[in-house]
């Protein structure tokens, strides 16, 4: 699903080049939800944005459900990401004039999905009942399950997630964590998670760990944890 | 240097293009307060130099018992001189064939006068062998100088004299023929010093008297204006003028009024559209900030301090404005005191550039910095640290826009455009301010267009529908109809009609107005009458008057007024028939025959109109009907409305200057606006390039945004455009001119279009800048 052959991000040149990936390979698989650790700098929302095409690599290969977008150009990526990844950041960025509905419906109608599907994926994140509320009247979890259904709405095969928990709390940060564990195993989905909250690497069906722009380790877990029984 | 000068010098290097775009309103503010305001005192102080030097009459009184006027004067104390002239207005020739109308001003045999003097530019006094001096304007036109000649026309005919020398004159600073003839053709009216006795020769008829005084200078005026009126009224003169009421003074100081008007009009507009543009981007700097402001605060940095640090923003913007503005207007002003004085060849130029305004100037832009910063400013020490350092929207109602609601096929639009048209509403203050932008910006054009629409179309209307007469040509003798039959049989004249042109003087209860008197045949075709819009005949009784007189003799249609012409020793009392509207001058219409009629049967025309036939060329006309023994002076209309033009050149150009940085300062707005918006978006921009929507949708949304608020602020920019173009003109507007407000319906197209394509324009570095908008950077790190 996710292909990473030797990929390297470097930021400048010179002596004060910064090397964010330093030739990573990895593989995931379809539907599993995979956890990026690691401490700050260590490259994993770089890694993130690579492979959903924010980012271009600066060498390796890259291919993203079935497509290699190492040679793609901006116009292409932007392409790419409308039809096969959904992002979710730390900061949620809804549109504070459109309601939680419409808020999807924007990303809806970029793929030609209609207000069933808006609402479905609403439903799916358990919001149907604040489909009218604006992001003003929600609260922080609820802002943040209104981006997931906004990512998720296009049904892409691939929902990379930075950070979902950094601005919320335990029990709301759980309630996303739980929601997005759900579109792993109940869709099918490849979810891949990037976080510094060791704790939540318990949830992933593998466990990566980055440091310095590299693979410190690769981990399955034998049981993933649910997202209740995280704590931090 | 501190942290926060660092961070302070380090946001305005980011911001570099907005601040540049707020330091260039500033300095144009204070610039042109600066030129206007140096050019306002230069030019009153040259005035006042001259007309002391030149002693010039405080009071000037024409016709009358002058004698008994002279002792009455001589009586009043406060008055420190009194002496007597004579004054006639006389076909002149110049350079052997050209006939014009001469003003012949008395002035003493041998040394010059105590009261009103001349200027002797060039030559000598005059003297019995050439005793006449040419007034500047008149000399410089036809390039008369020492030594040449000049016809004029006596009782036995043309005689030739020679000229002394060239003068100026401070009473004829602007040789203006009358009040009603502010604007002179050059080539049909001078004016020429001559000696005592050579007015002695011009028959009385042709001639009066007038009576000089001088104040003084320790005094007031108005009670002695007042004083004298009086003498003058009870001893039967047609005119007392004061100086403020000289044609050429009152010419000049319309244009005074006008630059003291502007000097204090410009710096309030260009400053608060500064102000304006800094307020925006203070306050999205603010809102950029909040993170770090939160931060700071957190950390320990006093509210003081925060506040200190973004009102610095503003003040330092009015700063490098005033340093640059300040010198900028003091040169611009001695420029254009420079150029106005020697466009209208005035001697006497002062040319300082003032301290004391260069400091109001600056004092200007330090409040309107100030002033501006101080909202945002207060707004950063208000924000709750803990809240500013979350990325959370702040809580809110949110809800659809009022147009959502009135128009509900509009809640069916996709989110995005729902999103563009909630845009408008999102912000209070962001849409508040944009919009007070536009506003401004077209407040600015609009002025600046509609005046000068106004003064084409009035000058249009003044030269193409209520005068009709391509020439006039004034007669040595009366206008008989055997003299009208011979002018309209000669080739290339379409039609001529006798015109009795008398000065008169009209009496309400309460007022006096001197003017001109015209007596017009009942159906003239050389003449409109325009009465509330309308073009109607002339009345068979009573009298049209021009439309100031309404106000300044206090009387309305069906009212009575007393009129004197003391040429026709006509003492009548007329109904007000309508007040004619017209844009140069102040006259009384009145049917010929009925004045005719007035003056106990006497043929009082003195003057024929004429229109050419079409393919008849100005110049061939004015030479075959100069020609004939019995025109004295000719009068060319085109050439009249030339002049007029001309005069209108200087204000055209200084109103065109203003145009043009009006909208440099529309675009500068417009951009500081609509780049603030965008910056607030970042991260908006950021999630929906990440979601896959393409670079070209979100320009066209942001755009749409955009021109949705900048048409928001358009019509209420027009209505504030229409009445500061009202107050413009009104500030220029007397019984000399009366400039009505017209603005074509072109131009408000014009200038919406105008508008718009600076708000496209203005955000084009924006839009390229979401083109080049960094999306990792901006998910990572949401303080752009």
């Amino acid at each position: 699903m996710i292909d990473l052959t030797g990929v390297t991000r470097t930021y400048g040149d010179g002596p004060t080049a910064v090397h964010a990936l330093k030739g990573v390979d990895l593989s995931v698989e379809r539907g599993e939800f995979v956890v990026v650790l690691g401490p700050s700098g260590s490259g994993k929302t770089t890694m993130l944005n690579v492979i959903g095409g924010i980012e271009e690599v600066t060498s390796g290969r890259l291919v993203v459900d079935g497509v290699d977008i190492t040679t793609m150009n901006e116009d292409e990526r932007t392409e790419f990401r409308r039809s096969h990844v959904g992002f979710v950041f730390q900061f949620f960025n809804l549109i504070p004039t459109l309601t939680a509905l419409e808020n999807v419906q924007l990303m809806a109608e970029l793929v030609g999905r209609n207000h069933d599907d808006s609402l479905t994926a609403l439903d799916a994140v358990g919001l149907a009942d604040r489909a009218d509320h604006f992001p003003g009247m929600l609260s922080g979890g609820e802002q943040q399950r209104v981006a997931i259904a906004r990512a998720l709405v296009k049904q892409p095969p691939i929902l990379l997630v930075d950070e979902p928990t950094g601005s919320l709390d335990l029990d709301t940060g759980r309630q996303v964590l739980t929601q997005l564990r759900a579109v792993s195993d109940r869709d099918d989905r490849t979810v891949l998670l990037v976080t510094h909250n060791a704790a939540i690497g318990g949830m992933g069906d593998r466990v990566i760990r980055l440091h310095s722009g590299e693979i410190a380790s690769i981990e399955p877990n034998t049981r993933a944890l649910r997202a209740e029984e995280v704590e931090w | 240097m501190s942290i926060l000068h660092r961070k302070l010098r380090r946001d305005l290097r980011q911001r570099r293009s907005q601040f540049a775009a707020v330091i260039i309103t500033i300095v144009l503010g204070i610039a042109l307060f600066g030129a206007t305001y140096d050019a306002y005192q230069n030019l009153t102080d040259s005035y006042h130099q001259l007309f002391v030097t030149l002693n010039t009459a405080d009071m000037t009184i024409a016709g009358g018992q002058t004698d008994a006027i002279v002792q009455a004067a001589k009586g009043v104390s406060g008055v420190a001189d009194v002496t007597t002239r004579t004054v006639a207005d006389v076909p002149v020739q110049v350079n052997g064939d050209h006939k014009m109308l001469g003003r012949l001003v008395g002035i003493p045999s041998g040394s010059q006068p105590s009261i009103d003097k001349v200027d002797i530019l060039s030559g000598v006094y005059p003297d019995a062998s050439a005793p006449v001096l040419i007034e500047q304007h008149m000399a410089k036109h036809f390039d008369l100088k020492a030594g040449d000649t000049i016809q004029i026309l006596g009782p036995s005919g043309w005689v030739t004299e020679k000229i002394a020398g060239v003068a100026a004159s401070a009473e004829y600073l602007w040789p203006a023929q009358s009040r009603q003839q502010i604007i002179p053709s050059f080539d049909d009216f001078g004016i020429v010093f001559a000696d005592e006795s050579l007015l002695a020769t011009i028959p009385s008829s042709a001639a009066h008297q007038e009576v000089l005084i001088a104040y003084k200078s320790d005094v007031g005026t108005a009670g002695l204006d007042r004083l004298l009126e009086d003498f003058a009224t009870n001893n039967g003169a047609s005119d007392a003028t004061p100086l403020a009421d000289l044609p050429s003074n009152a010419a000049l100081s319309e244009d005074l009024s006008g630059f003291q008007e502007m000097s204090l009009m410009f710096p309030l507009l260009f400053l608060a559209a500064a102000g304006m543009a800094t307020y925006v981007l203070l306050t999205r700097l603010v809102l950029s900030q909040r993170g770090q402001i939160g931060l700071l605060m957190a950390s320990g940095f006093r509210k003081r301090t925060i506040f200190g640090h973004y009102l610095e923003f503003g003040l330092l913007a009015a700063i490098v404005g005033a340093v640059f503005g300040a010198p900028l207007g003091g040169l611009l002003g001695s420029v254009i005191s420079k150029m106005y004085t020697g466009a209208l060849s005035i001697p006497a130029t002062v040319t300082t550039a003032r301290l004391s305004t260069a400091l109001i100037g600056v004092t200007f832009a330090l409040v309107a910095g100030a002033l501006s910063a101080l909202a945002p400013a207060m707004r950063a020490t208000r924000l709750i640290p803990a809240q500013a350092m979350r990325g959370l929207i702040p809580a809110g109602k949110g809800g659809a826009t009022w147009i959502e609601r009135f128009v509900p096929p509009l809640r069916r639009l996709p989110a995005r455009w729902k999103a563009v048209l909630r845009g408008v509403g999102r912000n209070r203050n962001r849409t508040i301010s944009t919009v007070v932008g536009v506003v401004l910006a077209v407040t600015l054009i609009l002025t600046f267009w509609g005046m000068i629409d106004s003064i084409q179309v009035l000058l249009s209307r003044q030269f193409d529908l209520v005068n009709s007469q391509n020439a006039q040509v004034y007669l040595t003798g009366q206008a008989t109809p055997e003299v009208v039959a011979q002018i309209a049989a000669e080739s290339g004249v379409a039609h001529a009609e006798a015109v009795a042109d008398l000065p008169a003087s009209i009496q309400s209860a309460t007022s006096q107005y001197h003017t001109e008197l015209l007596g017009f045949q009942p159906d003239t075709k050389l003449h409109s009458f325009i009465v509330k819009g309308h073009d109607v005949p002339l009345p068979s009784s009573g009298v049209y008057l021009g439309t100031s007189l309404e106000k300044d003799l206090g009387v309305k249609v069906g009212d009575t007024v007393t009129i004197d012409v003391p040429d026709a020793n006509i003492h009548t009392t007329q109904t007000v028939a309508g007040f004619v509207n017209e844009p140069l001058g102040t006259y009384a219409y009145i049917s010929l025959p009925e004045l005719t009629t007035l003056a106990g049967g006497t043929n009082v025309a003195n003057t024929v109109y004429l229109t050419y036939a079409p393919g008849a060329q100005p110049e061939t006309m004015r030479n075959e009907l100069s020609a004939l023994p019995v025109v004295g002076a000719f009068i060319d209309s085109n050439a009249l409305q030339s002049m007029a033009e001309q005069f209108m050149g200087l204000f055209y150009a200084f109103v065109g200057v203003m145009l043009a940085l009006g909208g440099l300062m529309a675009f500068a707005l417009i951009y500081n606006t609509i780049s603030a918006n965008v910056a607030e978006r970042a991260s908006e921009v950021a999630m929906m390039r990440a979601g896959g929507i393409s670079r070209h949708t979100i320009s066209r949304l942001l755009t749409s945004e955009n021109v949705l608020l900048t048409l928001i602020g358009v019509v209420p920019g027009l209505l504030f455009g229409y009445v500061f173009a009202y107050y413009g003109l009104s500030v220029y507007s007397s019984d000399l001119f009366k400039w009505d407000l017209y603005i074509r319906p072109t131009t408000y197209v014009f200038t919406v279009i105008a508008i718009v394509v600076a708000a496209l324009l203005s955000q084009r570095p924006v839009l390229r800048a979401v083109q080049r908008l960094d999306v990792a950077t901006v998910v990572r790190e949401r303080s752009l």
